[in-house]
């Protein structure tokens, strides 16, 4: 995958979030930008049972379960600082084997789905974060497909960017600090949902009807 | 080499096992290379890790971790045996529920982070065969010498160990009965039975 940026779009303010969807859209395809169907990235939250905890004298750890429709016959299983494991789709088989030792706070599932543009090189996945029944915010992803090198084209990412996000386009991604010239991975882009999943988690609920 | 499972839940591995000594090997292959697909003569070199992870149940949970030594650019291989099926004594392979996942190579790292501790390694090489859906394996196990370092390894016995399995959705007994005609052919080079492990402990 060629490097991406995944980004927060706060609501606009007196819009309610769809709102604020449709005009991050309609500023893309007036750039040119085409529809090229859905994507969802979405997000389960393991912890370590108290059983475990208890004999092996460690901490509780909180573990990410994720998939992304980009790559369908894969999971992706992280730790907050940790190693980021690629797996095939057995690996969620494998979690519901392992319930005695991790357990699924189903109440902390969130995702994000919206619609995928492409333009150009770039590819543009703008989506509604949800957690359960509730809206919760929204994500921009953009891809710059042909560089898997990070820091050579994070200006041109972010100059792609301002032309529809404006001042809403993000610093550069904390994973692309410790890059340096290694190949970008689909894990650096997991990891960087999953930082904004947990940012999200912890903002105010979006005070309006959420998606209608 | 495993074939890709459509995420079905109840993958069961049916196995058969059992060993010939060193000076056997050659007959052994010989009557391999004709009783199965043909193909070109596929040989392995692996490295195998043991994690368990303990918790308040009694046993620990087991996985097991899988690379390739001689092959480059594969995947990890983390599988999943769950306890042998206690079936009717007219089964004729050893049943068990089984999950096999391709994984990228920071599995060990990964596994250690979940609370899993290595409990011992072994290095396999042999042979490897295919009939059908039934998967023969010949294969010699090396100690490894030195935590870690697989380049002084010496071998576990002077013999080699013969399985023979498929793994298919639960309930379909029908391969355990191939598993068993297959197995007559082998005879008497090699006698081929349903072992289980607990019995050996």
């Amino acid at each position: 995958m060629g490097v991406t940026c995944v980004a927060q779009v706060p609501v606009a303010e007196g819009k309610s979030l769809q709102q604020t969807v449709e005009i991050l859209t309609r500023k893309l395809e007036l750039l040119g930008a085409e529809k090229q169907g859905t994507f969802c990235v979405d997000c389960e939250t393991y912890h370590t049972a108290a059983s475990t905890i208890s004999s092996q004298g460690q901490t509780g750890k909180l573990m990410y379960v994720m998939h992304n429709s980009e790559y369908p016959l894969s999971c992706f299983a992280l730790f907050e600082n940790g190693p980021c494991l690629i797996a095939d789709a057995n690996f969620d088989i494998l979690m519901v084997k392992l319930k005695g030792f991790f357990q699924n706070a189903k109440a902390n599932k969130i995702e994000s789905r919206g619609t995928r543009y492409q333009y150009c090189d770039f590819l543009v996945k703008v989506g509604t974060v949800t957690m359960g029944p509730s809206a919760r915010g929204i994500s921009v992803e953009v891809e710059y497909c042909p560089c898997v090198i990070a820091n050579d084209c994070w200006n041109l990412l972010m100059e792609f960017m301002q032309s529809f996000m404006g001042n809403h386009t993000p610093g550069i991604p904390s994973v692309f600090g410790t890059k340096h010239d290694s190949i970008y991975s689909p894990a650096d882009t997991m990891v960087q949902y999953m930082e904004l999943f947990n940012k999200i988690r912890k903002q105010q609920q979006v005070p309006v009807a959420g998606i209608r | 080499m495993m074939p890709v499972t459509g995420g079905t839940i109840n993958m069961m591995e049916y196995l058969l096992q059992g060993s010939v000594l060193d000076q056997s090997l050659e007959s052994l292959l010989h009557r391999l290379r004709g009783l199965c697909d043909n193909m070109e003569p596929e040989t392995f070199l692996d490295h195998e890790m043991v994690f368990l992870l303990k918790g308040q149940q009694a046993s620990p949970f087991v996985l097991r971790a899988r690379r390739s030594m001689d092959k480059s650019g594969m995947p990890w291989h983390l599988r999943y045996l769950g306890q042998p099926e206690i079936g009717d004594k007219n089964r004729h392979a050893l049943v068990r529920n089984c999950v096999d996942i391709a994984t990228s190579d920071n599995l060990t790292d990964f596994l250690v982070e979940m609370g899993f501790r290595m409990d011992h390694e072994f290095v396999a090489k042999g042979h490897m065969f295919r009939k059908g859906i039934m998967k023969i394996v010949v294969y010699k196990i090396f100690r490894i010498l030195m935590p870690g370092n697989t380049e002084s390894i010496e071998p576990l016995s002077l013999s080699y160990l013969v399985e023979l399995n498929v793994v298919a959705p639960a309930g379909q007994d029908v391969v355990s009965d191939d598993m068993r005609n297959f197995a007559e052919q082998l005879k008497p080079l090699v006698h081929l039975e349903k072992i289980d492990p607990k019995r050996l402990m």
